[in-house]
């Protein structure tokens, strides 16, 4: 690891969908305002039957278990350059790829890249849920009518189909999984592409994990998901690292990243976002959902070192910080275990929920546009942090200037993501 | 159901699966395939309209339609 070169790979472009925007004007500007759209989840298929698609005020009235909170996206807009029929067959997942895929395409000036020498990694696995239960539900009885396209769409690798045909990409394309550290995953796999020289460019999508109310309640069940304590307080249910958090809430996103090496990236008029410096993974050798501190301080140590960096230089850290009971706890203790307490902290999923698939994307851009603006957004419902010595982001925004930033992502079945970022300067 | 009705609801699927269409002139001799109907496009075409009537017939009775008239055909003589 020491004998390895001075990392060159940079991230040249960047697109996003969130609750709180689309683009990353949008999501920047609303991420250091801290606004947000903590509801009662709406989207059809998204509560327990008869309430799913059910109006709030109908939901309120069930004398059923808490319904699933969550931050959905209001609205999508797809550009009129895709085609109609190739939306028509696509899930939602799919949809939401496409369209943030082509904010990053703009932003990196993609069409000036052979297609052959762009690949594509789309981060996630089992993403489209909601998508097939409506399907499910729609045909049961009547399975003979079901749409042909389903026998291609279920598949999530028709996300790879769906993007490398609407951008004519001809390098490769594949789906990873990792739970929720599958959209940093995604970025890793791309890294190891560019600077294998397997591609000049690629693509990381971080893809929107479609939950049906299926997941909902088999993550509420695990212990995984809140929220029994905040049912009738949207707004107050998602506060990673506060005493009274009750688990992770979910939030719909998709974040795409634009990975080469940086002599490639001079086609561009303008610095590339940052430096991925370092990067690691290391397992935990344990299929349950539980943290350890052991596997998440081997990956960030394992980071650091590929980085060349000492935690001294780290000045920044944008935690995985799901809200949950133990590895709110976990990722304190294996931080402060590499010599990181002193780095400032905020939480991204205080403002927009847990992307699951795409969290670990998602909060890199969060990571990438605070650095160049010079500031952190705030932390939502930190009100009693479990562990107050920490420099944490609180209620406000602040002025910060990084050189580098570590960024977590944790999955279920053990798995540990870290990624260093360098400001370009 | 007539052959004429049979071919005004699988011309409303092709306007749905191909937006494109909308103000297209419809004629029974159109071809799927030559109005841009990609291998799924037309399979979903078939099976909308089989499902809007109700009709469970296996698909490959439809393969042998060279036309948007053919296939109503075929259709009308399974109902």
């Amino acid at each position: 690891m020491r004998g390895l070169d001075r990392s060159d790979i940079v991230i040249s472009g960047v697109g996003v969908t969130s609750s709180i925007g689309q683009g990353k004007a949008a999501f920047i500007s609303a991420l250091l305002e801290g606004r947000h759209r903590f509801d009662v989840m709406r989207r059809p298929g998204r509560q327990r039957p008869p309430h799913s698609g059910s109006s709030l005020e109908d939901i309120a009235k069930s004398e059923h278990a808490p319904c699933f909170l969550g931050a959905e996206i209001l609205e999508l807009s797809v550009p009129e350059s895709i085609p109609a029929t190739m939306l028509r067959t696509a899930s939602f997942s799919g949809q939401v790829a496409i369209a943030t895929l082509h904010q990053a395409w703009e932003d990196a000036g993609l069409d000036k890249v052979a297609p052959e020498r762009i690949g594509l990694v789309v981060g996630g696995s089992n993403f489209q849920q909601r998508e097939l239960i409506q399907g499910h539900d729609a045909y049961r009885g009547r399975e003979q009518f079901l749409r042909p396209t389903y026998g291609m769409s279920f598949m999530d690798s028709d996300l790879c189909g769906l993007c490398t045909e609407a951008f004519g990409i001809r390098g490769f394309a594949y789906t990873v999984g990792g739970a929720s550290a599958s959209g940093q995953l995604a970025v890793i796999e791309a890294i190891h592409s560019v600077e294998s020289g397997r591609v000049d460019v690629c693509i990381a999508i971080g893809a929107l994990m479609d939950l049906s109310y299926w997941e909902c309640q088999g993550l509420r069940s695990l212990g995984a998901m809140g929220s029994d304590r905040y049912a009738n307080e949207p707004a107050l249910a998602c506060r990673p690292f506060d005493r009274d958090r009750d688990g992770f809430i979910f939030g719909e996103s998709c974040g795409v990243v634009v990975i080469e090496k940086q002599q490639s990236a001079r086609r561009l008029e303008r610095s590339p976002y940052a430096l991925l410096s370092g990067w690691a993974i290391a397992m935990d050798a344990n299929r349950n959902p539980n943290p350890c501190v052991e596997g998440e301080v081997a990956a960030i140590k394992a980071a650091l070192e590929r980085g060349k960096l000492s935690p001294s230089d780290i000045d920044y850290i944008n935690p995985h910080g799901t809200g949950s009971a133990i590895g709110d706890v976990t990722e304190l203790q294996s931080i402060r275990q590499c010599g990181l307490g002193h780095a400032q902290l905020n939480v991204t999923k205080s403002i927009i929920g847990h992307g699951l698939s795409a969290a670990g994307t998602v909060e890199m851009i969060a990571v990438l546009l605070q650095m160049k603006e010079g500031k952190l957004h705030p932390t939502r419902n930190l009100e009693n942090p479990i562990e107050p010595s920490f420099n944490w982001t609180g209620s406000h925004a602040i002025f910060h200037t990084m050189e580098n930033a570590l960024n977590l992502s944790m999955g279920f079945g053990g798995i540990n993501t870290a990624v260093c970022l360098q400001r370009c300067s | 159901m007539s052959k004429e009705q049979i071919l005004e609801v699988i011309v409303r699927h092709v306007r749905e699966a191909i937006p494109r269409l909308a103000d297209h002139p419809f004629q029974p001799s159109d071809s799927l395939k030559a109005l841009g109907a990609n291998s799924v496009d037309r399979a979903d075409i078939i099976m909308m309209t089989l499902e809007s009537l109700s009709l469970n017939i296996p698909l490959i009775e439809m393969a042998k339609a060279e036309n948007i008239g053919d296939l109503a055909s075929v259709i009308h003589a399974r109902t």
